[in-house]
């Protein structure tokens, strides 16, 4: 199912390594570059491609959070609200972009444009808190006025789940 | 002793982050000193001198580690570890941000030393852009001869990996990091035997972290002597501080180690913000215990802080002004473990999960005094009967504030919703 | 930082450690856990397993160590020189009642409808060394989907499971197939198959004993029985010649189910589903019951002297009249090294006949080779061939030993077609010892493959694949028409089983004495059935109804395997014993009786008729067999090294 140029990705991704299954993690990034989400189908083909058993795959592919195992919106947020950040507003950023985006965290807003969600996992920019990452771009020091313009933006452009693959 | 900028020195140079710029900051003479001058032993003698220590977490002596590998057993390999999800820390990211080809000539230096061809650098998934940056840096590299075949025209052979995790705490800790690496679930491995013994793909196997790896082009350039006489007696050398939460200007500061905590915190921080008092305050990051004002003239020393009660750790500084609620920031760190528990082991992965629905009741202040004694309870039989730190970890900060704060977390017992926020709430308003 | 172990002198291999206070010198390399062990100390365990690698992840077995800051996992700790190790101390007992607090967490407490109870270890050490209490509120629990079938024959219950991964590391470790694995991580962490894919090894079965909890269990054994009211008999697997150890738990004269009962050197604690799921088969209730004889007025029920009466008269009868070769004699691979034995001595001296065996091919130039590699002695070799599919078909607890030689000792193990070219065989050079391993109708091809490897000084063993539960005791024993027990040439042309049945047809052979036709009388289809009308006389000794018992003149109810004692031999030549795990179904005497009062009417007086009696007579006959005792393997087949 996986498109010519997601297998050949995945076959320079194992020439890297002493070891075929060391490109796992790489190839699912491929897959969710291409597919935006790990459908059986394609962990199957991937472990085909490594040469071990799916579920091999679907074993490692579920342990790691930044996979997704339904398909996602065509942008994605993440909020931290860890401490570093919640001591510097994040529970009001939060609360703000439920707002403007008008679904709860953890879904996709009605137009499909955006899924996103808070996390209790650091993002490593104390920093700047609050922050947030859109597609794995980092944003900070947030206020509404830079939500609203950050989600203007990303809204016109196209659809990215790139991850490290990407 | 005070501010020292070492790794940080170029930091700010337009365009640092290119290979030219670098080297007319006059990177990349370590890496040909050590090449053309010395030998690997040397290297590991000079970084054995030093008194260099790990930035990773543990505080081990970097020369003494790699001392460790077997003779005569190869390939070796080298992985380093920038897989940096502890909370509060960011300093690996702002290094690899702002000097990645300091990592790169620190890994190819560490690589000579160890006689490794292969060095897999392993970077959290989250930190997407820092990755593609370092690809683009290592092929700069490798262009001008610094990475791959012949380097710099000797016969050494060294290649760099670039390897994206893809949302894993536990994956920093590094024999999971090896598992994550190997690509199976990334979780800990028994030890002994251990990654200097049997490591990646069962050979010899060196992890080290970002910033440790940063330090060694100056150790080579200047020598281990010289590195020696920055900062204290068994804490040799600056470190990044990664400075968060209610200060007037939270950021990453390089400090010499051995200056007092306050120096950071008043010259370089600016104080708490809002001209409030400080309350209390997280070295090293959120595995740590909290530490209290009185502690701000503890030098910034592993072993002292270590005395106080606490730990450097990765390098976080969080502190907290008059209105946090300690249970609600104890609460977030606890969350943090139960979604980042692997779930390998029992105490572990079930410990953290009541921790969390017991702080979430205790938070609301819906639960009762006797369950904030199981709290305690819980944590007592988490504590030193893992499989690995992260849940030993997950127990210390919310222990170590109850015990300070002890009112504090009986006062939100059946107090319907969180006292404290109750007191502050004009405070709060109007944070982001 | 390795957990360096000074020299001890003496240097014995062995060092001194402490277990509350019990000295003992531990082999090196040995984990506290089997130490303990071995000085009589308990040590609660869920995630360890006797058969798989250390994991230390369920925490159980936290023991204290001086010198160690923290409790170490009893599990995954080796005993070093001077190790003082205490299990019964404060901190001890906390860390099992916390341990046991954690697991208990998420778990649904449902012990009164879960098939597991009382034989369960999470409830058993909740009562020794657990809380009294949940401090976990119902309501606060984490939820999966319970009784989920796996497959047809496995269910999971993932609140049950207490996340010891010992299924995903049988999967892992002994079968090799990874059919099961965690998946998510955390509190959310469950064992699954890839996309919910039902499971499709040949191996399930052993998943519910792998299990410490009841997250796995058997469908067919689901509200079966509760173990206190099983009846346990401990015998040999019948369904093929590997010679599985196994319980046979039985309750209200019906066996319940088949356990396994770990023989390191042949089974290793495994079963196949073939063998384990056979289980119900034992209760089939159509069978021959009474002793009857056929007349041309009819059949009648008659006691079973009067039956043995009449099979001594008639057989008598056609010695003298045609003489003892018009007499053929067949037992099965069914029949106990016992039965087989006082057969082939009916058949040779009591009948004085020369057409005897045990089933229907022939098997030429049969010789002790054959057998020399034992299953453990696997493990040893360097390369195993392996001709065709049959050897894993007929015993498929052999592909988990091969896996267990490759995974720990590294043998390469060579799939080969049986009918493999020469070159293909030349290919596999410079071994130490290979092992050849053909199923018996291979046997030519065998000998020539091992010829092949022979060459230079790798050593070269033979193990061919027998059929049935005796097939191999029958051939030790001499019930064939070519050999005298113990692989001595027999004088005569005596003719194998399918020439019996056509000779038997063609009127050369008048009467038929059968033990057990059921193994081969399906297979022998019209040769049967023309043998059976054409004979003018048929002594059959039958356990279910079927051609034979149908077309007897004279007819004797036989015992099945789990209602009869005895010894069986397995393909490596192992004698091990089985004991009748039901009553009979029938009131006649056993088979042994039965072929010594035959043997006493055909003027062979005082023959023994005990299990023992009869085995202490193999054994004088045969040397292998006084060796082997019980368990061990017929000595003498094996090359002396
Ligand atoms: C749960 C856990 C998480 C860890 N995370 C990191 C990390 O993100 N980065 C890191 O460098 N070390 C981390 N460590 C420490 C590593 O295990 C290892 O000690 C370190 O990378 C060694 O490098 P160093 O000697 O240069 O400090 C972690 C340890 C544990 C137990
Ligand atoms: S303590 Fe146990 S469950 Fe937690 S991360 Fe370590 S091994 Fe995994
Ligand atoms: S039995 Fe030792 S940790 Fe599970």
């Amino acid at each position: 199912m996986l498109a010519a140029q997601t297998r050949a990705e995945i076959e320079r991704a194992r020439q890297r390594y002493p070891s075929p299954r060391s490109a796992i993690l790489p190839s699912l990034w491929a897959v969710q570059n291409e597919l935006s989400w790990l459908p059986p189908e394609a962990m199957a083909e991937v472990a085909e491609l490594l040469g071990i058993v799916p579920s091999e795959v679907q074993a490692v592919a579920t342990f790691y959070s930044m996979y997704f195992k339904h398909p996602p919106g065509r942008h994605h947020v993440l909020v931290c609200v860890q401490a570093a950040c919640a001591l510097r507003g994040a529970d009001e950023t939060v609360a703000y972009i439920e707002r403007r985006l008008g679904c709860p965290s953890g879904s996709t807003t009605a137009d499909g444009m955006f899924t996103w969600e808070s996390t209790i996992e650091c993002l490593g920019a104390c920093g700047g808190a609050p922050m947030m990452q859109v597609d794995h771009h980092f944003e900070e020091n947030l206020t509404p006025e830079r939500i609203d313009a950050i989600l203007a933006r990303v809204a016109a452009e196209p659809a990215t789940h790139h991850g490290p693959g990407g | 002793m005070a501010e020292y900028r070492l790794l940080t020195r170029d930091i700010g140079t337009e365009g640092l982050q290119t290979l030219p710029v670098y080297e007319r900051k006059g990177g990349y003479q370590a890496l040909r000193t050590a090449l053309k001058e010395r030998t690997p032993d040397e290297i590991v003698e000079q970084v054995k001198l030093s008194g260099l220590r790990g930035r990773g977490g543990a505080g081990f002596p970097t020369g003494t580690k790699w001392s460790f590998l077997p003779r005569d057993i190869f390939p070796r390999y080298l992985c380093i570890n920038a897989d940096e999800s502890e909370p509060a820390c960011f300093k690996d990211r702002y290094l690899i941000d702002e000097n990645p080809h300091q990592l790169i000539e620190g890994i190819l230096i560490a690589a000579y030393a160890l006689q490794v061809r292969h060095a897999f650098l392993y970077i959290r998934g989250e930190y997407h852009d820092q990755r593609l940056l370092l690809e683009r840096c290592v092929e700069e590299a490798r262009r001008a001869g610094y990475v791959g075949e012949r380097i710099l025209g000797t016969d050494f052979v060294c290649d760099i990996i670039v390897h994206g995790g893809a949302g894993a705490y536990i994956c920093g800790e590094e024999t999971a990091l090896i598992d994550s690496l190997e690509g199976y679930r990334g979780q800990p491995r028994l030890k002994p035997p251990f990654p200097a013994v049997k490591g990646l793909y069962g050979k010899p196997t060196v992890v080290n972290n970002v910033e440790t790896l940063s330090n060694l082009p100056h150790i080579v350039g200047n020598g281990g002597e010289w590195f020696k006489a920055i900062g204290a007696e068994r804490s040799t050398g600056t470190r990044l501080w990664c400075c968060s939460g209610h200060i007037e200007r939270p950021g990453c500061y390089e400090m010499e180690l051995g200056s007092p905590i306050r120096e950071l915190f008043e010259e370089h921080c600016g104080g708490v913000w809002k001209g409030r008092a400080l309350k209390a305050f997280q070295p090293g990051g959120g595995s740590m215990q909290v530490l209290l004002p009185e502690h701000l003239d503890l030098p910034l020393d592993m072993d002292a802080v270590m005395k106080a009660g606490s730990s450097l750790g990765a390098g976080a500084m969080m502190f907290m002004d008059e209105t946090t609620c300690l249970v609600n920031v104890s609460m977030r760190l606890v969350d943090f473990y139960h979604h980042e528990s692997c779930g390998k082991c029992a105490p572990c992965r079930e410990g953290t999960y009541f921790e969390s629905k017991l702080m979430h009741k205790l938070e609301a202040g819906v639960a009762t005094l006797d369950e904030l004694g199981t709290l305690a309870d819980i944590c007592a039989n988490m504590d030193g009967k893992c499989f690995c730190p992260l849940g030993d970890t997950a127990t210390w900060f919310v222990m170590s504030a109850y015990r300070a704060f002890r009112e504090e977390f009986e006062a939100h017992c059946g107090a319907e919703g969180c006292p404290v926020a109750r007191e502050h709430r004009p405070l709060l308003a109007g944070h982001a | 930082m390795t957990d360096a172990t000074p020299p001890s002198p003496p240097d014995d291999g062995r060092v001194e450690i402490t277990i509350d206070g019990r000295v003992h010198r531990a082999p090196k390399g040995q984990l506290v856990l089997d130490a303990a062990t071995d000085v009589g100390v308990h040590i609660p365990i869920y995630c360890a397993h006797p058969k798989m690698d250390p994991v230390a992840v369920c925490r159980m077995c936290l023991v204290q160590v001086e010198k160690m800051p923290k409790l170490q996992p009893a599990c995954a700790t080796y005993v070093s020189e001077g190790m003082v190790v205490h299990t019964q101390t404060g901190p001890v007992a906390t860390a099992r009642e916390g341990v046991l607090e954690f697991l208990l967490l998420n778990h649904p407490l449902d012990c009164p409808v879960c098939d597991r109870g009382g034989e369960c270890d999470l409830q058993d050490f909740t009562v020794r060394y657990g809380p009294e209490t949940s401090r976990m509120p119902i309501t606060d629990k984490v939820h999966f989907d319970k009784a989920v079938p796996l497959s047809d024959r496995i269910e999971l219950d993932q609140e049950r499971c207490i996340l010891c991964w010992r299924c995903v590391r049988y999967y892992d470790e002994i079968t090799g197939e990874k059919e099961i694995v965690l998946q998510e991580r955390g509190v959310r962490t469950s064992v699954a198959t890839f996309d919910g894919r039902p499971l499709r090894s040949a191996f399930q079965g052993n998943l519910p004993e792998v299990c410490p909890v009841g997250a796995l269990t058997h469908r067919q054994y689901r509200f079966v029985a509760r173990p206190w009211d099983l009846q346990r008999a401990r015998s040999i697997c019948p369904e093929c010649s590997y010679g599985c150890n196994i319980n046979i738990d039985s309750r209200e004269y019906e066996v319940r189910r088949f356990a396994s009962r770990d023989n390191p050197l042949v089974d290793d604690m495994w079963l196949c589903d073939r063998g384990r799921y056979s289980a119900p088969r034992w209760n089939r209730t159509e069978r021959v019951r009474r002793a009857a004889v056929r007349t041309a007025g009819g059949e009648q029920e008659v006691t079973i002297e009067h039956a043995l009466r009449e099979a001594g008269r008639r057989l008598r009868e056609v010695r003298d009249q045609h003489g003892a070769n018009a007499i053929g004699v067949l037992g099965s691979v069914e029949c106990t090294n016992e039965e087989a034995w006082l057969l082939q001595r009916v058949a040779r001296d009591a009948l004085g006949t020369s057409h005897l065996d045990h089933q229907l091919e022939a098997f030429p130039g049969l010789s002790p080779e054959e057998h020399a590699l034992g299953i453990a002695e696997i493990e040893d070799c360097s390369a195993v061939v392996v001709l065709g599919s049959r050897p894993e078909q007929q015993a498929p607890v052999l592909t988990l030993r091969l896996h267990k030689a490759q995974r720990k000792r590294g043998t390469a193990v060579h799939r080969l077609p049986s009918e493999v070219d020469d070159a293909t065989v030349r290919g596999i050079t410079g071994q130490r010892l290979v092992g050849v391993i053909a199923d018996e109708s291979d046997r030519a091809r065998a000998a020539h493959v091992a010829q092949l490897l022979g060459a230079g000084n790798t050593e070269v063993r033979r193990l061919t694949v027998t059929r049935g539960v005796n097939g191999r005791g029958c051939k030790d024993v001499g019930l064939l028409p070519n050999l005298l027990p113990g692989y001595r040439p027999a004088p005569g042309a005596g003719r194998c089983g399918t020439e019996i049945l056509e000779a038997t047809s063609a009127g050369q052979i008048r009467a038929l004495l059968i033990m057990g036709s059921h193994p081969w009388a399906a297979g022998a289809g019209v040769a049967l059935t023309g043998a059976l009308n054409a004979a003018d006389l048929v002594v059959a000794i039958e356990t279910v109804p079927g051609p034979v018992s149908h077309a007897a003149t004279v007819l004797i109810p036989g015992h099945t395997h789990v209602e009869k004692a005895g010894s069986v031999t397995n393909l490596e030549g192992r004698v091990q014993r089985i004991r009748a795990a039901l009553p009979p179904a029938t009131a006649a005497p056993s088979e042994l009786r039965v072929l010594a009062i035959l043997a006493a009417e055909l003027g062979c007086e005082s023959w023994p008729a005990e299990t023992i009696a009869v085995h202490r007579e193999i054994a004088a006959a045969l040397p292998a067999y006084a060796a082997a005792g019980n368990g061990g393997r017929a000595g003498w087949l094996v090359p002396t090294q």
